[in-house]
């Protein structure tokens, strides 16, 4: 009793406390993967600034910002695809392999004489085509995700040598237009650009927030990823095989799309780009701080990921280090949030 | 008349139990398919099935085949082991590049490369270097308990970096017989990839089937939680797993570029952990874990070389390959699939309905 009386005059102060503390916690534990990128991508960016600037230019500028989201457009609209189907706890391979097989097709098609809107539309299609077929294959014939895009994958890979073992060049002139077309601001050392890759990707990347976020269909995805198999969801009247081939057909689509832009960047088609790419994608979702189980993450996260991604290439060609690098770097990159990940994952249960 | 009758019956009915086990056994269509394809060959290229003795070596395109298995069944047994406890290791091809590179770059510093102790060491550091990467690996998933394909790719993203560090981003190349044996040497008329291969299989296969090791690999498979809590030393025992593929995966690397004696930090082993995937799948294994059957190793990686020399007597364009891959690695996971099983067993049981009536009529 006098133990109790003790005590008491403590509580009131005591559970703001705790209740700040909780509220604070319950934002943090879903918020703590982004700004585990955001740090990272702020401290990349402070290196950056205080090794590489001079006193003429910052190194941190509109341009800096410009050219890492010129450079990795198609990467972006990758990751973005692939967030949707790692938040149902799904993985695409397939993706890197489309992108190749999308750009030898444009090319292709372009030689056959179609006109530009033809040749743009039927490039994503492939993709949608390749995803959806990814899509059937889990869902109506219970394959894993894993190796039924490993199948696509494959299967994207052979028609792209098929299609061409060489690099064909682009030269359709509506389609140089679209690659040239460029809003220039500022001048000299410090302008920057806006071109039609970046806006795509962004607006890839808009779509898809409104998609996750605010709809019906956003939120079967992030029930999917719940791990029971949809049960959930499909009480909560939303339908789980439906969703799980929309996500696939997305991916896919996305891979389209980012196809269609690695042929703008490279004005060419070649059997053996994107080797490697998907991996690229995962982890920049990973970096992004989206859970590989499923059901968390944030597809701004995403975006993120592709920066600190993009910036540690900047960093290594700026530190004048041998391109391998890059490779153990992302590597020590993705090491780190795994292990955050799992960190975080311990302390919720 | 009903009992002379009866055994007559139960000896058809045998049969067809038979019958039904065998269709539905894991392996049947990958060795219809892998027949069936070694046949296509035969008729296509007479002198495809001959196998000769030259220079007391066994010479043919058959002995060809076996040792371009070599490559993914070394692989695929490590893979095999680590998916039945329901993981997957994404980074056999860049431990491939690794351990070459290693193995190679310490010949290539080494006073006399042809001397056999150091070949011998090189060959060691290789497969430590594996082994240690396997470790990684492990430690991972056994201690961090982080998802098996994440932890891998981890060392699949880093670990081709790592190789081109280690060669200091040139191609090593080295000349050493000793060395070279391992990839293009003889043992008794067999080539020296098969001997390495069909051993480790034998030792993998002795030591997982005749100890109570690939019981426990299953049950972690099944449920890791339930076998820590019967007993099973479930960390310890996919920790050694990963270390087992690790090292398997560099035995792999040294035998596939023994032959040429480069150490091609961008390409050893590119895609190859796909191709040992496919071969754990076409060997009947699931990817869920918890089973696993080591035999199909032998069919699938026959069927994976089988099928990369096919698309050349074919005389089709040999990067076609990645496509006929596909179309049999979709093929055979949709026969596999419940749901297809499913969907035939209800057009079997519609087609036998519809004349029912009829009979009835007649009679």
């Amino acid at each position: 009793m006098s133990a109790d009386q003790l005590v008491r005059p403590e509580r009131p102060t005591a559970s703001v406390v705790h209740r700040a503390r909780r509220a604070l916690g319950g934002f943090d534990r879903r918020m703590l993967p982004v700004l585990g990128t955001l740090l990272t991508l702020a401290i990349m960016l402070g290196v950056g600034q205080e090794r590489y600037s001079t006193d003429r230019v910052d190194f941190v500028s509109m341009k800096l910002l410009s050219n890492l989201l010129v450079d990795n457009s198609y990467l972006l609209v990758l990751a973005v695809g692939m967030t949707f189907v790692i938040l149902t706890g799904g993985i695409d391979l397939s993706v890197g392999a489309v992108v190749a097989l999308v750009g030898l097709a444009i090319a292709q098609m372009f030689t056959a004489g179609l006109p530009l809107a033809v040749v743009l539309v039927a490039g994503v299609l492939i993709g949608t085509i390749c995803g959806l077929l990814i899509g059937v294959m889990v869902q109506v014939f219970d394959i894993q995700p894993f190796i039924a895009s490993l199948a696509v994958m494959f299967l994207a890979r052979g028609l792209a040598n098929v299609v061409s073992v060489n690099s064909l060049k682009i030269d359709d002139a509506g389609f140089s237009a679209l690659a040239a077309w460029n809003i220039t601001f500022g001048e000299g050392r410090t302008s920057w650009r806006i071109n039609a890759s970046m806006l795509v990707a962004l607006a890839v990347l808009v779509i898809a927030f409104v998609v996750l976020h605010h709809t019906r269909f956003g939120r079967s995805v992030y029930g999917l990823g719940a791990g029971d198999q949809g049960a959930a969801i499909n009480l909560m009247g939303l339908r789980p095989a439906r969703t799980r081939i929309w996500v696939y057909t997305i991916s896919g689509t996305c891979a389209g799309v980012a196809g269609v832009l690695f042929a703008l960047y490279t004005k060419s088609g070649f059997n053996l780009t994107g080797i490697g790419m998907e991996l690229d994608a995962i982890a920049a979702v990973v970096i992004g701080g989206t859970l590989l189980s499923g059901g968390t993450g944030f597809v701004l996260g995403t975006g993120a990921g592709v920066m600190v991604y993009g910036l540690i290439q900047v960093l290594i060609a700026r530190e004048g280090l041998d391109s391998w690098w890059t490779r153990v770097f992302i590597g020590a990159v993705l090491l780190a949030f795994v292990v955050l990940q799992r960190v975080l994952a311990v302390r919720r249960r | 008349m009903s009992t002379t009758a009866a055994p007559g019956r139960t000896t058809a009915s045998r049969g067809a139990e038979i019958w039904r086990e065998v269709t539905h056994h894991g392996l049947f269509w990958p060795v219809v398919a892998l027949l069936g394809l070694l046949l296509a060959c035969g008729v296509a290229s007479p002198g495809f099935l001959e196998v000769t003795v030259r220079d007391g070596h066994l010479f043919g395109q058959l002995v060809d085949l076996a040792r371009n298995s070599a490559t993914p069944l070394l692989l695929a047994l490590g893979m095999c082991l680590v998916i039945a406890t329901g993981g997957i290791d994404l980074s056999v091809g860049a431990v491939m590049a690794i351990a070459l590179a290693v193995s190679l770059t310490y010949l290539d510093g080494a006073a006399d490369p042809s001397d056999l102790g150091t070949v011998l060491t090189a060959v060691a550091l290789g497969l430590a270097v594996g082994a240690l990467g396997g470790a990684f690996n492990g430690a991972m998933v056994a201690v961090l308990g982080i998802q098996p394909f994440i932890a891998t790719m981890i060392l699949m993203v880093a670990g081709r970096g790592i190789a081109m560090l280690v060669t200091q981003g040139q191609i090593t190349t080295v000349s050493s017989p000793p060395f070279k044996t391992i990839g293009s040497g003889y043992l008794l008329g067999i080539p020296m990839p098969v001997v390495i291969a069909l051993v480790t299989f034998v030792v993998v296969a002795v030591v997982v089937r005749r100890t109570a090791l690939g019981m426990f690999l299953e049950s972690i498979g099944i449920n890791r939680e339930a076998s820590r809590l019967a007993g099973v030393r479930s960390r310890r025992t996919t920790w050694t797993v990963y270390v087992i593929a690790g090292t398997l995966a560099a035995l792999a690397g040294l035998v596939y570029g023994a032959p040429t004696m480069a150490a091609d930090a961008n390409n050893i082993g590119l895609m190859k952990e796909l191709d040992a995937i496919m071969v754990v799948v076409l060997g009947g294994t699931k990817l869920d874990g918890g089973r696993f059957y080591l035999g199909g190793l032998l069919v699938g990686a026959m069927l994976l070389s089988t099928l990369e020399r096919a698309v050349i007597i074919f005389q089709l364009p040999s990067q076609t390959t990645p496509l006929f891959k596909a179309v049999v690695l979709i093929a055979v996971c949709v026969a596999a699939s419940p749901t297809l099983r499913a969907m035939l067993r209800r057009t079997r049981r519609a087609v036998v309905a519809t004349p029912a009536p009829a009979e009835q009529v007649a009679a």
